[in-house]
């Protein structure tokens, strides 16, 4: 469904990611993985269009991506989740939704999906007109989750998800994360914590300062020593 | 008492005007953190571009409006798109720098294009009173006052309950977020500085029957504006609409029972004691 | 004081620039001469606001405050009170100090933001503007008109036309020379700081108001004295034009054009759009009146598009690149020299 090959992206010309070459089969959980200044979240934001690739190409079922804007490859059904849930906090939590799907493709299926992602999500459902801002952090990773959803993903894209949220928390989305997957979505996990996403991801790939270190099916991943390595930055 | 109430009604109806004046710019902070020093010039390039239709048709300045509305959009848009856009990214100062470029460029453009003289665009209604118990009215200002409340009501709907809406409040909580939404953000700023001049269009309509028109007014709008935008608390449509009405009638109770320069003077310094005293504006700002 | 200062007031060029500057009334025609003398007035204003605008980084909108209070406090001193116009220029020097330091008291107890700073002296001056002409005794609406200039020196007098200008010449060298003291002088640096970051200027303990205040008062001090010159020059005291917040823009946008914070920014800005805007106002002004400003506005935009530093610090770059060294006058690189 997605093939990178070869992908150099960064900031004022200076390369973050170097020769990136990532695979994702549709209907697959594919889990990245890096320790903190791996080159993550430069990855996402380039999938996503918000930062542009110096060279290297993407394509997207069968489609070049590589220079079209955000809001093509929204259209196109690759939705991020970003980090730091970035939900619009003096906005209702209905607001938010409709913002998900406000892209002219989602907009007829817009208030079936918002009720697909209530029935979901039902925390959501009791506090329809509550502003975002005033919601706990797990509930903002909720709603960011149910917004990403209204927009009608091909390929769901989840930036930390698990950032700063309580155990138990973390343990309900990786178990909303599965449920989708299991449903038949496709979806890049974008983790620090290894761990939980070993165990969740059918294949892995492990960033190091911009650079595909290791990659594999999880349980090859898990065991590969380099990818204990990169964590700790040795 | 009479002479009171004939001083509220008439700052009232001002300071709607004022309020007006100040959603625009409100509305263009809100989304693109630009604050515009040529606000004022642009008004007066719409109460000329009534006067031009005014003398070459005979339009009525209510009329002209469906001519200037979208003329004055277009202005709007082809400045954003080539001069504030491309130093977007830049220090607030340079962008107020710029906009003060803008304000000579407009000033002067209309000073060669109509000359140093006064100039008024009659309309038919121009000079009909109405007479509310003591208090005496001129029609165009409560024309004014209507359409100025009629704007913001339209303008807060449509904020909270229309896509586009949702897509400029968006753009003002979080940029990057709402570019991940799939909305264009550099399309909506464009499209809110058009909108923002525009609203200015028919402001310029409603301010011209009765107000002679000269190229150096530009800065007084222009301050008076900044003046009700930043009491109303920048990004705050209620407090914007509540700040001009407060400007306007200080300034009517001022010029009857103070003096003509103490009226003048007292919105400004209302304007500073606020300022240093609440910054954050009359009301809270949401 | 650094080297730097030092070895720039050896260097031959300076002197050697300012002897020609002296010479001109010698060759002049009359028109010219005012224009040159023009020039040198804007020059001299560029560089006082510089010293706020520029090196501290304080987008003032009240300096046509000091220039009016320079221009209409003396002139209605000498025509409503008979004081001598030398005592006017030092009250009003000293009306604008203070107020300068007023509008630094406020900047700093409620610590204004770059947006507030600009917004809060632009009511300032629109207030000015409003009581010059609202209150009869400084002129009101229609402006005061000093007596001919006899050349009596003592009367602060100067002969009209060249005396003027050799008048005009001292204020623009000195305005000049104070904002080239300054950004050699720990003021200078501090300034700069504090424009950079000011959370990290006072981390280092760098004391935030004392700088501000001593910019602006100095900075409102020479405006002043500038005002009281160019009102003698003028012999008209018109309140639209020397207490109009207009003055300013005008300043800050010479200033931009020129190139901010550099000591010769402001002037070589003056240096350009006077002359060119009084020629075409003399050509063309009868026919259209106010294509100089719009001149100005289009030179204004199109700088700022094209090299948002100004046109110095390109110039100084080209000519850095041609002789081989890089180190511009003014630079970060020029602090720690």
């Amino acid at each position: 469904m997605l093939e990178v090959t070869s992908l150099f992206a960064g900031y004022g010309g200076r390369p973050v990611l170097e020769e990136v070459t990532v695979r994702i089969e549709k209907g697959r959980l594919v889990g990245l993985l890096g320790a903190n200044n791996a080159g993550k979240s430069t990855f996402i934001h380039t999938l996503s269009g918000v930062v542009p690739a110096m060279s290297g190409r993407i394509v997207f079922e069968g489609e070049d991506i590589t220079t079209l804007s955000p809001q093509a490859r929204v259209e196109r059904g690759i939705i991020q989740v970003p980090e730091g849930r970035l939900v619009f906090p003096d906005m209702t939590i209905r607001e938010n939704l409709l913002l998900g799907g406000q892209h002219k493709l989602a907009r007829p299926k817009r208030s079936q999906r918002i009720d697909e992602v209530l029935e979901l999500l039902p925390r959501l459902k009791e506090r329809l007109e509550q502003k975002a801002g005033t919601l706990s952090g797990g509930e903002q990773q909720m709603l960011a989750i149910g917004r990403g959803l209204v927009a009608g993903p091909k390929l769901l894209m989840l930036d930390e998800p698990s950032l700063g949220l309580a155990p138990k928390f973390v343990q309900y989305i990786f178990e909303i994360i599965e449920k989708l997957h299991r449903e038949g979505l496709t979806v890049l996990l974008v983790e620090q914590n290894l761990n939980l996403t070993l165990r969740h991801a059918s294949y892995c790939y492990v960033l190091e300062r911009g650079r595909v270190e290791v990659e594999g099916a999880s349980s090859i991943v898990r065991d590969d020593p380099r990818t204990k390595k990169a964590y700790l930055g040795l | 008492m009479s002479e009171i109430l004939q001083a509220l009604a008439q700052g009232f109806l001002v300071g709607s005007t004022y309020g007006m004046l100040a959603l625009g710019m409100g509305l263009v902070y809100s989304v693109s953190g630009i604050v515009n020093f040529a606000h004022g010039d642009f008004v007066l390039l719409g109460m000329y571009l009534c006067f031009a239709l005014a003398s070459a048709f005979a339009l009525d300045p209510y009329v002209s409006i469906f001519i200037t509305l979208p003329t004055m959009m277009a202005v709007g848009g082809a400045v954003y798109y080539f001069l504030i856009r491309p130093i977007a990214g830049h220090h607030l100062l340079m962008v107020i720098q710029l906009t003060l470029g803008v304000s000579l460029l407009v000033q002067n453009g209309l000073l060669m294009s109509f000359g140093g003289q006064f100039h008024r665009a009659p309309s038919m209604l121009e000079s009909k009173l109405w007479l509310l118990g003591p208090v005496v009215v001129r029609v165009p200002q409560v024309i004014s006052a209507a359409a100025s409340f009629s704007i913001a009501i339209g303008l807060f709907i449509l904020l909270r309950s229309t896509d586009i809406g949702r897509s400029i409040r968006a753009v003002h909580q979080n940029a990057r977020a709402a570019a991940l939404m799939g909305i264009d953000v550099g399309k909506v700023r464009m499209l809110t500085f058009a909108a923002g001049i525009g609203l200015l269009a028919i402001a310029a309509a409603l301010l011209v029957p009765g107000t002679p028109m000269h190229p150096s007014m530009g800065l007084r709008y222009t301050a008076i504006t900044l003046i009700v935008v930043v009491l109303g608390g920048m990004t705050n449509f209620v407090g914007i609409m509540l700040a001009g009405l407060v400007i306007g009638i200080s300034e009517s109770l001022g010029t009857i029972y103070l003096s003509d320069t103490l009226g003048m003077i007292l919105p400004y310094a209302i304007f500073v004691i606020i300022m240093l005293f609440r910054p954050q504006g009359l009301l809270k700002s949401a | 004081m650094k080297p730097a200062f030092f070895q720039a007031l050896r260097n031959p060029l300076w002197w050697l620039l300012l002897a020609a500057l002296a010479m001109l009334p010698l060759g002049l025609p009359s028109y010219y001469l005012h224009i040159a003398t023009l020039t040198l007035v804007y020059v001299a204003l560029g560089s006082a606001w510089n010293i706020v605008g520029g090196v501290g980084g304080q987008i003032s909108l009240a300096h046509s405050l000091f220039v009016g209070t320079g221009a209409m406090l003396a002139s209605a001193m000498l025509l409503n009170s008979g004081i001598n116009m030398w005592v006017g220029l030092v009250v009003a020097a000293l009306v604008s100090g203070l107020m300068g330091f007023l509008i630094a008291v406020i900047d700093f107890r409620f610590k204004l933001g770059h947006l507030s700073f600009a917004l809060i002296t632009l009511a300032f001056a629109e207030m000015g503007e409003i009581i010059v002409i609202g209150w009869d005794y400084l002129g009101g609406a229609s402006g005061l008109f000093l007596p001919r200039d006899k050349g009596d020196f003592s009367a602060f007098q100067f002969g009209g036309g060249e005396g003027a200008f050799y008048v005009m010449l001292f204020l623009a060298a000195l305005s000049v020379l104070v904002s080239f003291a300054i950004l050699n002088l720990p003021l200078g640096y501090y300034l700069r700081t504090i424009r950079d970051n000011e959370n990290a200027a006072r981390a280092i303990g760098v004391n935030i108001f004392r700088n501000k205040a001593l910019a602006m008062v100095i900075s409102a001090v020479l405006a002043s004295i500038i005002g009281t010159a160019y009102a003698r020059y003028l012999t008209f005291a018109d309140p639209y034009l020397l207490s109009s917040p207009v003055l300013t823009i005008e300043i800050v946008l010479m200033a931009t054009v020129g190139g901010l914070g550099r000591s010769m920014g402001p002037a070589l800005g003056a240096l350009l759009l006077v002359p060119l805007g009084e020629i075409l106002r003399g050509k063309l002004g009868g026919v259209l009146p106010g294509l100089h400003y719009f001149v100005y506005g289009g030179v204004v935009v199109a700088v700022i598009l094209a090299t948002p530093r100004g046109l110095l610090p390109l110039i100084q770059e080209r000519f850095a690149r041609l002789r081989g060294n890089a180190k511009p006058e003014g630079s970060v690189a020029s602090s720690g020299a």
